[in-house]
């Protein structure tokens, strides 16, 4: 299924993650509102890490566990884009 | 008998471990372990999947108080528990928060708080010979191997390792960790290593560079930090400004020597690396920008068998075959020189692709299927492919059913589905072909994007 409704932040986002992560999917499948670890794209503790770098060189945003939404921020790729679209620096 | 102390030591008002910003006393540690003590339940094993690092001590110190052994599964993929369950009948449960495990009873560590602080504990003694610890790792045969630790070993590897990297216990150092402490390398790093020199440990798990920074920052001055790789290069490339630390423990993977030139440099430190394997623990330490020869820790020494190097320790009941290629350089020294071919290791998790193969080949509607550790590039983490003849299924699907069969860090990324596998004419899949497969494949997702 195609993304539609994804803002042009959440499509660079997306293809952030995929390259970074070295996923082999089409970027466009990832559903704005999907789980991004666990069930979802099944992402861990070590692509946080690696994500958390890839978003920090990107957008300046640099992500901390004690920041008390951290949870809601890698919830989905939406979530995870309204957090940069607050706290980037570039 | 012989023992050996629980604890290295410790003032009864020393610090023993620090929570957000608040010492725990040596004195608060013995009464809540003895607390805990009395409310463990009559079993011979326990599986501890307590999330902060002093709780998880708590749990340990109690357990060996009564005897009982510690097992660390190899990850919590449920299938993996169960079969470690199965052969572990004996067990229960021991959690801060988390759910158990289906099936064993549970004792929450947390209800121990709130002790009583009065009187004196008598810091207990441990027989050498208690078989204190069981980690896993994944054999060639599908099932977990177990890879028992007697008390002594833990002790004896904690204190030669610390003698080696100069600590003592008038050093008022803090020992601050990323790695997990249900793993070998963390548990003996990040718990015995401090304790067993009367040294305080930080509880908590830094993941991000800035969490690194700020849980340095939350202990006072002279810390050691224990970490990874991939730790450490996300630390430089943040160029995060760390406060002061002695020096930088690495292990888990080989850690390039321009990034620990960088990180001495940046973070004015001197950074050690630890090599060990689950069947011995930690053997030998280098500093790497001092070059690539590896130095055994004492009283650990080589034997030569017909095909392979062996290591001998008095606290080891029988000789253990070294796991990777090597050369010797002198009789304490020596150069390694790659992987024996069936164990991979990804981010410190150690895994044998036979067993891996087994695991996938196992699922329901895979006709054929192989994991490939493909060629090394830059990254300090390298994650599995896998090529699966599945028709009918799809990628996620075998994904999902896999990932309740094998810790997630095995996970292949990617899983390509293929319509057969490049077997020779004798059936065989070899790596060159598997490669040569990864490459169009890669060629064909290029050029989808």
């Amino acid at each position: 299924m195609a993304l539609t409704d994804a803002s042009p932040l959440e499509t660079e986002v997306a293809k952030l993650i995929v390259q970074t992560l070295n996923l082999k999917i089409d970027p466009a499948q990832i559903q704005p509102e999907q789980p991004l670890f666990g069930e979802g794209l099944g992402l861990d503790s070590i692509d946080a890490l690696e994500l958390s770098l890839a978003i920090s060189q990107s957008y300046g945003y640099q992500i901390r566990s004690d920041d008390p939404e951290i949870v809601a921020t890698f919830a989905s790729l939406r979530s995870l884009c309204k957090s940069i679209e607050k706290n980037r620096t570039k | 008998m012989s023992t050996a102390s629980l604890l290295g030591p410790y003032h009864p008002d020393g610090t023993l471990a620090w929570t957000n910003g608040s010492p725990i006393t040596c004195h608060r540690f013995l009464s809540e372990v003895a607390t805990l003590v009395d409310r463990l339940p009559e079993k011979s094993t326990v599986i501890n999947l307590a999330e902060d690092r002093y709780r998880f001590f708590v749990g340990l110190a109690a357990a060996l108080v009564r005897g009982q052994t510690t097992l660390l599964p190899p990850g919590r993929a449920p299938k993996v528990l169960t079969q470690i369950v199965e052969d572990y009948d004996d067990s229960y449960c021991l959690i801060d928060g988390q759910a158990g495990v289906a099936g064993l009873p549970s004792v929450h560590i947390l209800s121990a708080y709130g002790s009583s602080e009065e009187g004196q504990h008598v810091v207990p003694q441990i027989p050498t010979n208690h078989t204190a610890v069981v980690a896993f790792t994944s054999g060639s045969t599908g099932t977990p191997r177990p890879n028992p630790k007697t008390w002594g070993s833990l002790v004896a590897v904690a204190r030669h390792t610390g003698d080696r990297l100069g600590l003592t216990p008038t050093e008022n150092v803090t020992v601050v960790a990323t790695v997990p402490h249900q793993h070998m390398f963390g548990l003996e790093t990040s718990l015995l290593l401090p304790t067993q020199f009367g040294l305080p440990f930080h509880t908590g798990r830094p993941l991000y560079p800035e969490d690194v920074r700020s849980t340095l920052g939350s202990v006072p001055p002279r810390r050691i930090l224990v970490t990874t790789p991939l730790h450490i290069k996300a630390c430089v490339t943040e160029r995060t400004r760390l406060p002061g630390i002695e020096f930088i423990l690495s292990a888990t993977a080989p850690l390039p020597m321009a990034l620990a030139q960088q990180a001495e440099t940046l973070f004015d430190t001197k950074v050690y690396e630890v090599y060990g394997f689950a069947e011995a623990g930690s053997v030998a330490t280098r500093r790497t920008v001092a070059g690539d020869i590896w130095q055994l820790l004492d009283r650990v020494s080589f034997s030569k068998e017909s095909d392979h190097y062996s290591l001998r320790a008095d606290y080891l009941p029988e000789p253990v075959p070294f796991p990777d290629h090597i050369s010797l350089k002198g009789s304490q020294a020596f150069v390694l020189h790659g992987r024996n071919a069936d164990l991979v290791n990804i981010a410190g998790h150690r895994g044998s692709l036979g067993d891996l193969n087994q695991k996938l080949n196992e699922i329901e509607g895979v006709r054929d299927g192989v994991f490939l550790f493909p060629e090394k590039d830059e990254d300090p983490v390298t994650r599995l492919m896998a090529f699966v003849v599945a028709p009918g299924k799809s990628a996620d699907q075998i994904l999902g059913d896999l990932r309740t069969v094998i810790d997630p860090v095995f996970l292949p990324r990617p899983l390509y589905l293929v319509p057969n596998l490049p077997r020779n004419e004798t059936g065989k899949l070899t790596r060159e072909s598997l490669l040569e497969l990864a490459r169009q494949l890669r060629c064909e997702d290029h050029r989808d994007i």
